[in-house]
């Protein structure tokens, strides 16, 4: 007895292990250069007050990955190739123009994040970018991409990084956690950077991209249905281990950058640098390696993602194991995405922080769209069968596309009535 | 044969068109284009005037291809007395719009799996008859060309077509596609006219399975008989293997794998659960049975693990016409067999026969005249490094697996090494 004990004890933690792997990934490229500046900014401008979005997007955001990857298991198809199915050409040739549009926005903040961390070890934007530019186009189109992906998700351990880096910035404990459970006060909405940054701050955490990225890869590593139970945890383990790293990177920054009163992070090596009288050189280190770590996993990803996603969506032939010539609008489109989006960054006197945290917004006000489909897509018993979404999922889901929409509406109208002011 | 007059259109182009009755009387536009495979092949039967809820509805109201006068103008008109009637749905109907449009289908041509954007129709009447039009499904349409032209629809038609046709047209013939449907019941309704796929190679087949979804994957194998089925599930992927396996009942799962290779049914069969093999191994035929269950005993980085168990033996004593003989008698699969080996009365090894000599051969030569004595090959344990470097040393296309007493276990193929080479890899 004991024996089968252990043995199907084994088969579980193997299971569960195998598994470990799209949630896991996804939820770790979450935390990009996007991700990391937004929650710094975050932290610094409003110290501890916006760490109470934490719990809800945590809820949001598990509720969200587990219904791209339950969508996958069931139908064994990529999120762009449903919507495409069962919302025709038109509606899908929208949702790509955005989404590209949206996207190419990130892959322009992953290289500010590159260029960002290099600064900081004195390596000159114009001499890192390029260099990580072709690196990383490389290293997906002639090398292995599996291999890439390991690395990389190796590499996840450096965002540990972050909470050791909180730690060393000796934090007010007990302030963060009341205000991690404890809502804001309303005078604080009032504020309109402050709606600003909380839409950042949920767009940089439930990315739009996100959601084709894990969908594809449960596809991509033939989870059905069978296994679908240990993805699931992988994807509710992967989300709340991404937001525990970002809840400390906005307390390190809250507890070094806002309460010195540095409330604009106008460059990455401001963060970096005013974190290192206060918490020493190894906070400084590790923000470092973990910005330039988030950012290449990212910037390798992101585009590669964004043109499996197109090509699924529109029909074209895509793949990394079809030739160039098999493939031209997959690998042209891959290519032109890191290179418009590196060279961008290397314009002089570039806003790399601004520009990167208004690409995080620009995700948010996309992500009720996205979640739209979804919801759409889910519902439909004929696709999902059995596996449509339970009430209190629908309830949650329907709910933060709903907030997101307003406060997304809310930040429109405001910004038109400032312009029209001026 | 009668020439045709005829008049290209398109799917896109159609849907949404409003359809009136000679009067003017507006009857209602074009939702959904009909086709009934078994009645008018390849033909658009009746226009449907409502979207289908489901595929399950029964009643439409529809009017028929026949009474329509065809037109580039924008309401299309109808024959005069010619009206809409309800249509009690046949059961081999296929939903253009709802099946085809944005949906995958299979290239047969191609061996490929493509999105649908457009569907090219064909309006055709006989040359003097032209007031009794036909509507043709003439092709597919999977490039940019159609997508654009639907992209663009709403605009007026010269401006889209003009635009359209400054991109290339990337088409599949009506008679290369084959549909897929999520639903294998409707799908092997379909099928009996759909038939297409069965002309691929199960390497190609094999192929397609692994780009489509697992409801389309099993839809698209269940149509498939046994032994195309088994050739096919050879060549797939190991992970996919199991996953095909495991969504159909033990009986058809036998039957399949019956005609596979023993060694490659005993390698599928390895890759599943104990109650699941069993469960498969009890459906089989006895002797296949006992073959693979011997197989299943060997681990797999043995030869023994990777061989395959049907070769053709004769004694050592036998002439050519008897070797032709026992070729004709063997069931297994004889494109592979490239030599035949000789025994003696204890069934040991003695020598080796291409199969070349004996075409060269009279049929009287006795087969130990035209055999290689030297002997090549390996033991039940060795490893698939050894097995290779043998393939390579003595440029093989087969090797014999001996048992301990010098009995042949069964044959390794250069396939199978190539396999092995390109795993490691």
């Amino acid at each position: 007895m004991k024996q089968t004990f252990w043995k199907r004890w084994r088969i579980t933690i193997m299971l569960v292990f195998a598994a470990l792997g799209p949630g896991f990934i996804t939820a770790n490229v979450d935390n990009d250069a996007g991700g990391i500046l937004t929650y710094s900014q975050a932290g610094a401008q409003y110290g501890y007050s916006l760490l109470w979005t934490m719990l809800p997007i945590t809820l949001a955001l598990i509720v969200v990955q587990e219904m791209c990857a339950r969508m996958g298991a069931v139908t064994g198809k990529g999120l762009s190739d449903l919507i495409r199915e069962e919302f025709g050409l038109r509606l899908t040739f929208i949702v790509m123009l955005l989404l590209i549009f949206v996207n190419f926005g990130n892959v322009m903040a992953e290289f500010s994040g590159i260029a960002g961390s290099l600064q900081l070890f004195h390596l000159t934007k114009y001499i890192s970018v390029p260099v990580c530019a072709f690196l990383v186009w490389a290293l997906v189109v002639k090398g292995d991409y599996k291999v890439v992906e390991k690395i990389f998700l190796f590499a996840s351990v450096v965002y540990l990084a972050y909470i050791v880096a909180g730690v060393l910035g000796r934090p007010d404990w007990h302030e963060a956690i009341v205000q991690t459970i404890k809502l804001p006060p309303r005078s604080a909405w009032s504020d309109q950077e402050y709606l600003y940054m909380t839409i950042g701050v949920i767009g940089t955490t439930i990315t739009p991209w996100m959601q084709f990225y894990l969908q594809s890869s449960i596809v991509e590593k033939g989870i059905t249905v069978r296994q679908y139970k240990a993805s699931r945890l992988d994807v509710i383990i992967g989300s709340i281990f991404t937001d525990i790293v970002a809840w400390f990177i906005v307390v390190v920054c809250a507890a070094t950058l806002f309460t010195h009163g540095m409330r604009r992070i106008d460059q990455v090596a401001d963060a970096a640098e005013a974190m290192r009288p206060i918490a020493g050189d190894y906070a400084f280190i590790l923000f470092a390696a973990g910005l330039f770590n988030a950012s290449l996993f990212a910037a390798s990803i992101l585009p590669l993602s964004t043109a499996y996603t197109v090509c699924e969506g529109m029909g074209f032939e895509s793949g990394l194991d079809k030739t160039w010539k098999q493939a031209p609008f997959f690998y042209w489109f891959y290519t032109l995405l890191i290179v418009t989006g590196a060279s961008v960054v290397l314009i002089p006197n570039f806003p790399l922080v601004r520009i990167t945290i208004l690409s995080q917004v620009l995700n948010g006000l996309l992500l009720p769209v996205i979640m739209y489909f979804m919801l759409r897509l889910i519902n439909k018993r004929e696709l999902m069968g059995d596996y449509v979404n339970s009430i209190w999922f629908n309830g949650i889901a329907w709910a933060t596309a709903l907030i997101v929409t307003v406060l997304s509406l809310v930040l429109v109208w405001r910004g038109v009535v400032q312009a029209l002011q001026h | 044969m009668s020439r045709l007059t005829t008049l290209a259109t398109s799917l896109s182009a159609l849907i949404g068109r409003p359809v009136v009755a000679a009067d003017g009387r507006r009857l209602g536009s074009v939702r959904e284009l009909l086709v009934d495979p078994s009645v008018t092949g390849n033909c658009v039967a009746y226009m449907a005037l409502a979207a289908p809820a489901t595929v399950t509805a029964h009643m439409l109201p529809v009017v028929s291809v026949l009474d329509v006068l065809p037109s580039h103008k924008e309401p299309l008109r109808l024959r005069s007395g010619a009206g809409s009637s309800e249509l009690n749905l046949p059961e081999r109907v296929v939903f253009l719009e709802k099946d085809l449009l944005d949906q995958q289908i299979i290239d047969v041509h191609g061996h490929k799996v493509v999105r649908v954007n457009d569907v090219d129709l064909v309006w055709e009447a006989a040359h003097g008859q032209e007031d009794l039009w036909t509507l043709r499904i003439a092709e597919v349409e999977v490039g940019i060309r159609g997508a654009v032209r639907r992209l663009l629809k709403g605009l007026p038609r010269s401006t889209v077509e003009t635009i359209a046709h400054r991109f290339q047209a990337r088409v599949i013939p009506w008679e290369f596609v084959d549909l897929i449907d999520r639903d294998p019941s409707r799908r092997v309704r379909l099928k009996v006219e759909q038939d297409r796929l069965s002309h691929m190679h199960p390497s190609d087949i094999a192929d397609i399975l692994e780009e489509l979804g697992p409801a389309e994957r099993d839809a698209v194998f269940t149509s498939l008989n046994e032994e195309l089925a088994a050739e096919a599930l050879e060549e797939v992927d190991p992970k996919l293997q199991k996953a095909l396996i495991e969504s159909m009942d033990s009986e058809r799962a036998a039957g399949i794998v019956e005609e596979m290779d023993p060694g490659a049914a005993a390698d599928l069969l390895s890759e599943l659960s104990d109650e699941r093999s069993e469960a498969i191994l009890g459906e089989m035929d006895p002797e296949e049975r006992q073959e693979v269950e011997e197989l299943l005993e060997f681990p797999e980085d043995w030869a023994a693990g990777r061989m395959t168990t049907d070769f053709v033996q004769v004694s050592a004593t036998a002439d050519v016409a008897t070797a032709i003989e026992a070729l004709r008698a063997f069931e297994g699969d004889t494109e592979n067999v490239t030599e035949i080996y000789l025994v003696d009365e204890q069934n040991r090894l003695k020598g080796i026969v291409a199969l070349a000599n004996i075409l060269l051969a009279s049929s009287h030569t006795p087969l130990a005249n035209v055999a290689d004595s030297r002997l090549v090959s390996c033991a039940l344990d060795a490893s698939g490094k050894q097995v290779a470097e043998l393939f390579d040393k003595y440029n093989l296309r087969s090797l014999p697996v001996l048992e301990e007493d010098h009995q042949i276990a069964g044959v390794i193929h250069a396939e199978h090494v190539i396999a092995l080479l390109r795993a490691e890899r």
